[in-house]
């Protein structure tokens, strides 16, 4: 590695990869300034103006530069692009590879057998998932261990940390960087960690789970050796503290050894409570700094004592301070109370380094493997040591500043961090070697570890320091060392700035093309925000900053996966090449063209609603989104996501149509004009005559303020938010209700008033506003607080819809029952909700064999694919022996076909369906010659037409 | 634990203090700026029970004749009803009877029906008989209980025996959530906010 990359000339190269950083330059411009639109809604103010402070100066931007420069001296282009790949975005794009949420334990373990400790998998069990790792031999007698991954209501975290992430590839890359709870931090496989271009992970990706037993798999692994060099040589900052940290090792061994206790151990530390803290972009930064917050305070207090000794003298040789161990910062859970010193950049190494020492014993041993890397990185970073020493020396943050800057600082930090995280990134990212150096790394220093992790990682990791802040004003001050992080301004600083300079080492030289590209982003951001900087406005209490970054924090990691789900799935659901776009395109058209294959609004609304319901089951049980949605969102959220995704693609091109189609309905059926007589009666009526009793209505002010919400509530396409402004219109009755009474009323005073309200509102579409939110609703949410009122909205219509009836009465019952069995229906529809077999590409066909009747399995058929191919693949899935006695036949009630060769059942299938009368049909695939055997008609092979 | 919302719908005569019980359940052991929610007419209350949380969902229904017509649309997937009479009056525990076989023919197959003799309070002019209404909920096995609304009499042992008349959820399932509670702190999110 030394020799391709001469670790002191950074500079180099820069010219020559300027063209490459362009495009990353842009790319992260884009993505930062995504991320700082996400921010803003958090904490519209606050964030901005810091950027412009710091963020320009941030050691952050200058980083890249210096990787490029080393970078370039060897490279000649393509590894600009493969170090710009960020652990995270190896891992997102090679999910179809080490997410396997379908394989078995035992599975696993074959396929990682074969595979070097730190390689893992996902997996799904039961409702959870399941990271599965491969350990060392020597360190454990079960090579394989499996941590369950723990899903809360908005993130993932694994069971024993703290530390929770907004989906599970950014807790997965985390953990490809820093080991938390793990005994030690997860590798992902040479090919992928080594791949230099998108071309090569998507070919990683192609694979699939076929990865781990494919030449590629094992090809690379042998060829590792090279691969680390490179990764080295890619970011001279990583060599330099893996020199470090191999000196530390060195320096040290005895204490590592000790360390080298299974990793069962690390994980009884953990302590079960629930995630603390959130880990977002905002606040990588300040993660960064802090070495190895996560790391296990279960290592044991005894050995962590002997170790400490030794690095701190090695810490006090390097830096020529000697320096107390800090604390170790707080595990995640326990932070609250601790909150005060973790974060800062500096006092947590030391603490994490006594911690993290077992780690690294465990870590070394991939390294050991690797020999390649680490020779390079002591002869080439001598001087990186220097840096080193100084990350263990970093004070706890600062009081002295003042609060404004304070204030600043912490501010900036979100964006400059997210700016910092991208860049950084990008830059060591392709590591392979990253990983199998870690461990040696936290020998030596580790605050240095932590931060080469953190650099390795384009995502964001922030610990708890969001909480941090708002528990500890301590905390904050501590945050405002961060413009050190800007190399030229803090230098001055303590210890703190000795860190700063280490990053500042890095930064130097590469960032400025970086830098240069945001610029522009940052001022314009800028300015905005610096209007409201300047002004007082800032002086916030800090406990109240703490708040906004804490909510921010976790807004933001709250927010962005289910958007981006969201997103996702709205933009598949256009693209008409995948299947779950062509069948919501073709459904949208189908229902714009045919509007008039429907018996009633409310039968019409019901397919729509249906309609939607099966493609959220397609869409969980398809591979068709990518990543899988499990994979960004915790499993009990999935269909309230998926229900928003749907209103999103189905019913918002939708809603215009559906409208003129309930219109025209009402209009055909002599509804409306029933229903505008009725309604111009019953606005003549006083409160009593409508069963108001002693509650005050609102008056026509009120009335028309009501008006003006009904009319917004028609505007959205959404039944959920309809139903919020309904409630709204609700409260707002309830409140004019009791202001004028001061007493509680229940539904015999609040129906009759509700029934007033919306004959006063007068208007007739009303009627289809409530068709609309009750069929479209998820039916889940019918029982709450939106169900009860909507519900109370329809009965105020449906009472006023008959309100000239002699017999409203029992036209009304005869009406709310019909309505009760169409509920019923559609519940019972949901139940037996479409099944995958239902869909194009999927084929229901039942072996039946004279002995043992019917087996069924549903078999992915293309439309066009023949008879014949469905017959050679159920012979495969049926295990038939002697496929030439088989053949595919079409039952149906009454007839039984044997399909020729060359017809396609898909197509059948197709035309079965779109006949106008259910039809019962299986395809069942028999013996040829037992022709009189007959078929039992109960056989439901999935393909019954019965329903309507 | 386990949280199972329970529907619940409330019948019963105008102005035989449907409201007040609900009111009064939800009320008394709240904060009273806890569940900002719409109305009187809407209210929830989670208790517990045994392994689970039971979290009521309270549906009240104007008792009024000319919205008899709507109650279905109320009680349909209710898991349980509490029927409401004034023990001062006659006519509203001949309402109740209505009620009951209306549920009985259309409601709910499972639905756990409470019948609840208010105003107790008011024994002094009572015109319905307690044993009367007993010997008639225990005829159709229905949960039978008096209670005062005004002075908090029964109202919380009315919604208790409902809880337990809730059949549990699979034991499995129950148990597997316990378990998986009971390993660590409950609430790390009030943590979070602090």
């Amino acid at each position: 590695m030394d020799s391709d990359s001469p670790p002191g000339s950074p500079s180099c190269g820069l010219t020559n990869r300027s063209s490459s950083f362009f495009k990353l330059i842009d790319t992260f411009a884009l993505e930062i300034g995504e991320l700082k639109k996400e921010m803003v809604q958090t904490a519209p103010a606050l964030d901005k103006e810091p950027l412009e402070i710091q963020g320009l100066h941030g050691g952050a931007f200058l980083q890249p530069p210096r990787c490029r420069g080393s970078v370039g001296e060897w490279d000649s282009g393509y590894d600009s692009l493969r170090r710009r790949m960020s652990v995270l975005e190896r891992l997102t794009q090679t999910h179809q590879v080490w997410l396997l949420l379908a394989v078995s334990e035992d599975e696993a373990s074959d396929i990682l057998l074969k595979q070097p400790p730190g390689v893992f998998l996902v997996r799904k069990v039961l409702q959870r998932k399941v990271l599965s790792v491969r350990l060392d031999k020597d360190q454990s007698e079960n090579p394989i261990s499996h941590f369950n991954v723990r899903e809360s209501q908005y993130s993932f975290s694994m069971e024993g940390s703290g530390i929770s992430f907004a989906d599970l590839f950014h807790l997965v890359a985390f953990y490809c960087v820093s080991r938390d709870i793990l005994p030690f931090t997860l590798k992902l496989p040479e090919a992928i960690s080594s791949a230099k271009t998108q071309k090569e992970l998507e070919e990683v990706a192609q694979l699939g789970a076929g990865f781990w037993d494919s030449a590629l798999c094992s090809q690379r692994r042998c060829s590792t050796p090279p691969c680390h060099r490179l990764s080295r040589t890619l970011s001279p900052q990583r060599t330099k503290r893996t020199a470090e940290v191999e000196e530390s090792h060195q320096s040290a061994p005895p204490t590592l050894q000790p360390h080298t206790a299974p990793p069962a151990g690390f994980q009884d530390a953990a302590p079960p409570t629930g995630p603390l803290c959130f880990v977002t972009p905002l606040f990588l930064q300040t993660h960064s700094r802090d070495p190895d917050p996560p790391e296990k305070v279960a290592d044991s207090p005894p050995l962590s004592s002997s170790r400490c000794a030794k690095p701190d003298l090695d810490r006090t040789k390097l830096n020529g301070k000697p320096r107390s161990p800090p604390p170790r910062p707080p595990p995640p859970r326990s932070a609250p109370s601790r909150r005060p010193a973790p974060p800062p950049p500096g006092p947590p190494p030391a603490v994490s380094r006594t911690k993290s020492m077992p780690v690294a014993a465990k870590g070394q041993q991939p390294s050991s493997r690797r020999p390649a890397p680490a020779p390079p990185a002591l002869g080439g970073r001598t001087s990186s040591s220097t840096k080193s020493t100084s990350s263990p020396n970093r004070p706890p943050p600062r009081p002295k500043m003042p609060d404004l800057e304070a204030h600043r600082c912490h501010i900036a930090l979100d964006d400059e961090t997210i700016a910092k995280a991208l860049s950084r990134a990008n830059l060591p990212t392709c590591q392979p070697p990253p990983v199998a150096e870690e461990p040696s790394r936290s020998l030596s220093g580790p605050d240095e570890r932590g931060r080469q992790r953190f650099s390795d990682m384009s995502m964001s990791t922030s610990s708890s320091d969001s909480l941090e802040y708002s528990r500890s004003p301590g905390f904050s001050l501590a945050l405002a060392p961060s413009p050190p992080q800007h190399p030229a301004e803090d230098t001055s600083e303590d210890d703190e700035d000795a860190e700063e300079e280490e990053e500042e080492d890095y930064g130097v030289g590469m960032e400025g093309d970086l830098e240069s590209r945001l610029r522009p982003i940052l001022k314009a951001r800028r300015r905005r925000v610096g209007v409201s900087l300047g002004g007082s406005s800032f002086v916030l209490p800090r406990s109240l900053k703490g708040r906004f970054s804490k909510v921010g924090g976790m807004l933001s990691s709250l927010i962005t996966p289910e958007k981006r789900a969201v997103k996702r799935i709205a933009e598949l659901s256009r693209d008409k090449s995948s299947y779950f776009g062509s069948l919501v395109q073709d459904y949208i058209s189908f229902v714009q063209e045919n509007r008039s294959c429907h018996t009633s609004g409310m039968d019409f609304l019901q397919t729509v609603r249906q309609f939607m319901t099966q493609m959220k089951a397609y869409l969980r049980q398809s591979s068709e989104l990518d990543p899988p949605l499990e994979s960004l969102i915790p499993e009990d959220q999935i269909d309230r996501v998926l229900e928003k995704a749907m209103h999103k693609c189905v019913l918002k091109p939708l809603k215009s149509v559906i409208e003129v189609i309930l219109h025209d309905f009402q209009v055909n059926s002599g509804a409306l004009q029933q229903l505008r007589e009725n309604l111009a009666l019953a606005r003549t009526k006083k409160p009593h005559e409508l069963g108001v009793d002693g509650a005050v209505p609102p008056d026509s002010v009120a009335i028309e303020k009501i008006r003006q919400k009904f009319l917004n509530m028609r505007k959205m396409y959404s039944p959920d938010q309809k139903v919020s402004l309904l409630l709204r219109v609700c409260k707002l009755i309830y409140t004019i209700m009791q202001d004028n009474s001061g007493r509680m009323y229940g539904a015999d005073d609040f129906l009759p008033m509700l029934t007033y309200v919306v004959a006063q509102c007068d208007m007739p579409q009303l009627d289809t506003e409530v068709q609309y939110m009750m069929e479209l609703l998820d039916p889940t949410l019918l029982q709450g607080e939106g169900g009860y009122y909507l519900t109370s909205s329809y009965g105020a219509m449906a009472l006023i819809k008959n309100f000239q009836e002699e017999q409203a009465a029992q036209v009304l019952s005869s009406e709310a029952r019909n309505t009760l069995h169409q509920w019923h229906r559609r519940r019972t529809s949901q139940h037996s909700a479409p099944s995958v077999d239902d869909f194009q590409n999927f084929l229901r066909v039942a072996l039946q064999e004279v002995g043992s009747g019917c087996t069924a399995k549903t078999l992915q058929v293309q439309p066009y694919t023949t008879a014949e191919e469905v017959c050679s693949l159920c012979a495969y899935k049926f295990k038939i022996p002697d496929p030439e006695n088989y053949a595919l036949f079409l039952i149906t009630e009454e007839t039984r076909q044997q399909l020729a060769a060359d017809t396609h059942p898909q197509q059948i299938k197709a035309e079965l369906h779109s006949r106008p009368l259910a039809h019962v049909f299986h395809f069942v695939y028999r013996r040829v010659d037992n022709l009189n055997l007959c078929v039992p008609t109960h056989i439901n092979n999935g393909n019954c037409l019965q329903m309507k | 634990m386990a949280i199972r919302e329970l529907k619940v719908c409330l019948l019963g005569d105008t102005g035989v203090g449907k409201s007040s019980i609900v009111c009064r359940f939800v009320q008394d052991h709240f904060d009273h700026n806890i569940s900002p929610t719409i109305g009187a007419s809407f209210l929830t209350k989670t208790v517990p029970c045994g392994n689970e949380l039971h979290k009521f969902l309270i549906w009240d229904t104007a008792g009024q004749e000319r919205f008899h017509s709507l109650a279905p649309m109320y009680y349909r997937g209710s898991a349980a009803a509490v029927i409401v009479y004034d023990i001062t009056k006659l006519d509203s525990f001949q309402t109740l009877k209505k009620w009951v076989k209306e549920l009985k023919e259309h409601g709910p197959e499972d639905i756990v029906v409470a019948i609840a003799g208010n105003k107790n309070d008011l024994g002094d002019i009572r015109e319905v008989p307690m044993k009367e209404a007993k010997e008639f909920a225990e005829s159709i096995a229905a949960i039978f209980i008096e209670t005062s609304a005004r002075n908090a009499v029964n109202v919380e042992e009315l919604f208790q025996k409902i809880s337990k008349q809730i059949p549990p959820l699979q034991n499995a399932e129950v148990e597997s959530n316990d378990s998986f509670k009971l390993t660590r702190p409950p609430n790390p999110t009030t943590r979070r906010c602090c």
